[in-house]
């Protein structure tokens, strides 16, 4: 009865946040978080996306006005190449947190979203390790009963590049990126992509959010609104 | 990029229907965005062509030679002397051609082939009725015949060509340079252009500009009197073609072409394509020797890559016999030793140029099925401190910062980043707010505003929000966001509020201020477990998310007495201790509506003279109109009516 005792509510993106994030520590996955201010070579140079490339339409940008070269990053990859830079392979890494489209807002696109990321970089990695990886995650998230699928696509900083479904149990749905580091990433992080390979992986947050909890819109998520607080 | 399944089929007649190849498509070469049939009987699929690809398949023909390889099936060459299988008549039949004293002066590196050609006695007029349909199946007008060859031929071959009217061109030569600063252009649309260094300018003899290279000009536009032609197929460089299109806001179809690089071998093709098709449309029409300049020839590449290599990038054992029967079927030349291969990359395959390319090709070729998962053994570095948040201070923090403030009774809130005002401004925006946040208190403060409008639909007296997450601020070294630097001011902040107040800080002084909940985490960062009261999430499906009505809700309030010692009556349900907040609850919620969203909550509850007093709240809401005061208080009138009947007082 007394308000004061009362515990308060957590977002339903922190939430799956957490869920997502617990579930690949739990494999072995350590922690990096990005800045949300990235270069233009963390965000695209460095990552195979060249100035004056269609590549770099893929993701309709914000640049920052008065200070030349600098964006607000459009993925988690633009930590990339700085974290190859300041850790020395094996290493499996994790980075949830906020990305940037310069793009109009519907019910399933909005200008701010949160991703989460994955690298592992570590001797002999192949495409079958990184469908073992994600497999077990999405058991892990879904349930036993989630099988995977891999299709084609291409991400610069990739090859080869996939889209990856998921089986609920119901249906196929599209829910990562995926793909093995491109060799000209791993050495501009300074590893030898002789000696080293690795995959990387990219899911929305929002977008499991809404298919998790079935929530209609995404722009509902920043309005500041306790009712969307639904999950506790 | 649209496909009319009716032309794919010109080339390979074999092809399963549209519905499997959407599957065959999707699982070996790209996504399929839609599939429509259309009223003229046709039917298209929207292909999303990945970048990588949109050398050799933003085509009819590239999708129709992809397929055909792909699955094994017969591809009908549509050149005179093509390699078909002979099953198919030649679709082009070439001209034969005249002496010309056409002249080509390619004065730029911007262009890398021009391929020309003059064509006499052509009657400009309507199209026939195939050019008409496939056309219309990919959502394309229908302009004039020699328009729409041009047009066909782009969307058949892939490679984007022109037409000038002749007779509008002084001397018979064309001079594509590059342009001066401020040279203007009108363009076939009507609008005029102001040309910038960078860009290039097709001009004739006299130096009329006829053309920008993304888009033709008006000074020698085709037109119904028109008798005479030059046709040209060029090849651009593709940042010329990218920074001109954005300079000059013109998105082509050519341009989307140009600048995802096309190889210049293309060029020749498309003018026999083109030809044929005007031979076709106008058989009185006399053709001139083709005129093909082209300073530099693209290189022939090879490509060395070890079965082992391809094998280890996919986790699948590929076979020698797999990739040979794969190379044939792409007509890809090759030698093959032991367990080395090399080829030679056709000249459109300007995606090929590593062995993970290889790796990809065989892996999407052979069907990403094949390969199974497997868990590497990547040991986790520093296991010990990784079973804490990861091992990351920051994040441990917030983590920890979030248990907190839930715990003191405080609900998470998210804003957004972008604002009216701030110290640091996005150049351009699609949103009218182009300034990142300082600070958080402001999103906060609006947020309360709104869940306190809420707050008897959420059932809370007091509304205690907090958010945490990062501001922007110019010239302050980036703070505790990463551990990777920022290339901007950027600090992680807490806010919280309630009704008393609105506080702001950094996350490591709300850390500092509240020791108790972060001695783990200051104390040692990741040495410990996870935060005792932070809960560990695990998946869960079954919860789903209930919209709220967008209508007006209105909360009406229910009080009453009722005797604190039930004495005259032992057989009612009160007891000695009178009547519980239970069994007015019961009375209430006999009373049953639709319209109830939330409610009977007791929220208040004292004695006084020997009587208790119940306070109940019920929030009333509909999802389909704005409730009446009238409708509320029949429902409340219900109610107050069962509780007169149990002798007990409304107040």
């Amino acid at each position: 009865m007394k308000e004061e005792n009362k515990k308060g509510t957590m977002h339903p993106l922190s939430i799956v946040t957490s869920q997502l994030v617990d579930i690949f520590i739990d494999l072995g996955f350590e922690i990096a978080l990005g800045p949300e201010i990235a270069t233009e070579y963390d965000n695209f140079d460095s990552l195979n996306v060249p100035k004056d490339h269609p590549a770099r339409d893929m993701q309709d940008t914000f640049w920052l006005k008065d200070s030349p070269g600098k964006v607000l990053r459009t993925h988690i990859s633009s930590m990339q190449v700085p974290y190859m830079k300041n850790n020395k392979p094996p290493f499996k890494m994790i980075s949830p947190g906020k990305v940037f489209r310069n793009e109009a807002t519907d019910s399933t696109h909005e200008m701010q979203y949160n991703y989460m990321e994955g690298l592992v970089v570590a001797e002999g990695l192949s495409v079958s390790h990184l469908k073992g990886i994600l497999l077990e995650f999405l058991k892990r998230f879904f349930g036993d009963s989630a099988d995977i699928r891999l299709r084609p696509s291409f991400f610069p900083f990739v090859e080869p590049g996939f889209e990856i479904d998921v089986w609920t149990g119901k249906k196929w749905i599209e829910i990562l990126g995926a793909g093995m580091v491109h060799p000209k990433v791993l050495e501009n992080g300074g590893i030898d992509p002789k000696k080293f390979s690795g995959f990387a992986f990219g899911m929305g947050i929002d977008r499991i959010m809404l298919l998790k909890y079935e929530i209609p819109d995404v722009r509902l998520s920043y309005q500041g609104d306790l009712r969307l607080n639904q999950f506790n | 990029m649209k496909i009319s399944y009716n032309w794919l089929k010109w080339y390979i007649p074999d092809a399963p229907d549209a519905e499997k190849l959407v599957d065959i498509l999707t699982f070996h070469v790209c996504e399929v965005d839609g599939l429509e049939n259309l009223p003229n009987g046709d039917v298209v699929l929207d292909l999303k062509i990945l970048p990588d690809r949109a050398h050799d398949l933003l085509s009819h023909q590239g999708i129709a030679r992809e397929l055909a390889s792909l699955l094994n099936i017969n591809f009908v060459d549509p050149r005179p002397n093509g390699d078909s299988s002979g099953r198919a008549t030649p679709k082009y039949k070439i001209p034969e051609s005249k002496p010309t004293n056409l002249k080509i002066n390619i004065l730029t590196n911007k262009d890398r082939r021009h391929v020309g050609r003059i064509v006499r006695n052509v009657k400009v007029g309507p199209s026939p009725e195939w050019v008409v349909k496939h056309l219309a199946s990919i959502g394309q007008r229908s302009i004039n015949n020699i328009v729409d060859a041009t047009n066909i031929t782009m969307f058949d071959c892939g490679q984007p060509t022109h037409a000038f009217d002749l007779n509008k061109v002084e001397g018979v030569e064309l001079n594509i340079r590059d342009a001066k600063a401020g040279e203007k252009v009108t363009l076939l649309t009507g609008e005029e252009k102001e040309l910038k260094e960078g860009m290039i300018a097709i001009c004739d003899g006299a130096g009329n500009i006829l053309d920008t290279g993304i888009k033709g000009g008006k000074h020698a536009e085709i037109t119904t009197s028109t008798t005479d032609l030059i046709l040209e197929a060029d090849n651009f460089d593709p940042v010329f073609a990218r920074k001109t299109g954005q300079a000059l806001n013109i998105v082509t179809d050519a341009r989307k072409r140009f600048e995802n690089d096309l190889s210049p071998e293309l060029a020749p093709f498309a003018m026999m394509e083109l030809s044929a098709l005007i031979a076709e449309m106008c058989p009185e029409a006399t053709f001139e020797e083709i005129v093909d300049t082209y300073p530099q020839k693209q290189k022939e590449q090879k490509l060395k890559f070890s079965l082992a290599k391809i094998s280890k990038i996919l986790g699948l054992e590929v076979s020698v016999i797999e990739v040979g029967n794969i190379l044939e079927r792409y007509k890809i030349g090759y030698k093959n030793e032991g367990d080395e291969f090399e080829i030679v990359v056709p000249p459109m395959r300007l995606d090929l140029n590593i062995e993970e390319d290889m790796a990809e090709e065989m892996g999407r070729i052979l069907g990403y099925d094949r390969i199974l998962g497997t868990i590497p053994k990547v040991p986790a570095r520093n296991a010990s401190s990784i079973a804490s948040a990861g091992g990351n201070e920051t994040y441990a923090k917030i983590r920890a910062a979030r248990a907190k403030l839930i715990e003191d009774g405080y609900s998470e809130v998210m804003t957004y980043v972008f604002c009216d005002k701030g110290e640091v401004e996005v150049m351009q925006s699609a949103s009218d707010k182009k300034f990142l946040r300082t600070n958080l208190s402001d999103g906060i403060k609006e947020s309360l505003k709104l869940n306190k409008l809420n707050a008897p639909f959420l059932g809370l007296s007091d509304v205690k929000i907090f958010e945490i997450g990062t501001v922007f601020l110019k010239d302050k070294p980036a703070r505790n966001v990463s551990s990777i630097a920022s290339a901007g001011g950027e600090e992680m902040r807490v806010c919280y509020a309630n009704k008393k107040e609105v506080k702001e800080m950094t996350l490591e002084e709300y850390c500092k201020a509240e020791p108790d909940a972060f001695t783990q985490v200051l104390g040692s960062p990741g040495a410990q477990p996870r935060p005792d009261h932070e809960q560990k999430h695990t998946g869960s499906a079954s919860e789903k998310f209930n919209m709220w009505s967008l209508f007006p809700f209105i909360a009406r309030d229910v009080a009453l007495w009722v005797p604190a010692r039930n004495a005259s009556s032992i057989a009612s349900a009160g007891g000695p201790e009178g009547v519980s907040s239970g069994e007015v609850l019961e009375i209430i919620k006999s009373v049953s509506s639709p319209l109830i969203v939330r409610g009977p909550e007791l929220f208040d509850e004292f004695k006084k003279d020997g009587k208790i007093s119940y306070a109940f709240r019920l929030v009333f809401q509909s999802y389909e109109r704005t409730l009446t005061d009238t409708e509320v208080n029949e429902v409340i009138a219900q109610i107050s009516n069962k509780i007169k009947e149990k002798g007990w007082e409304v107040r």
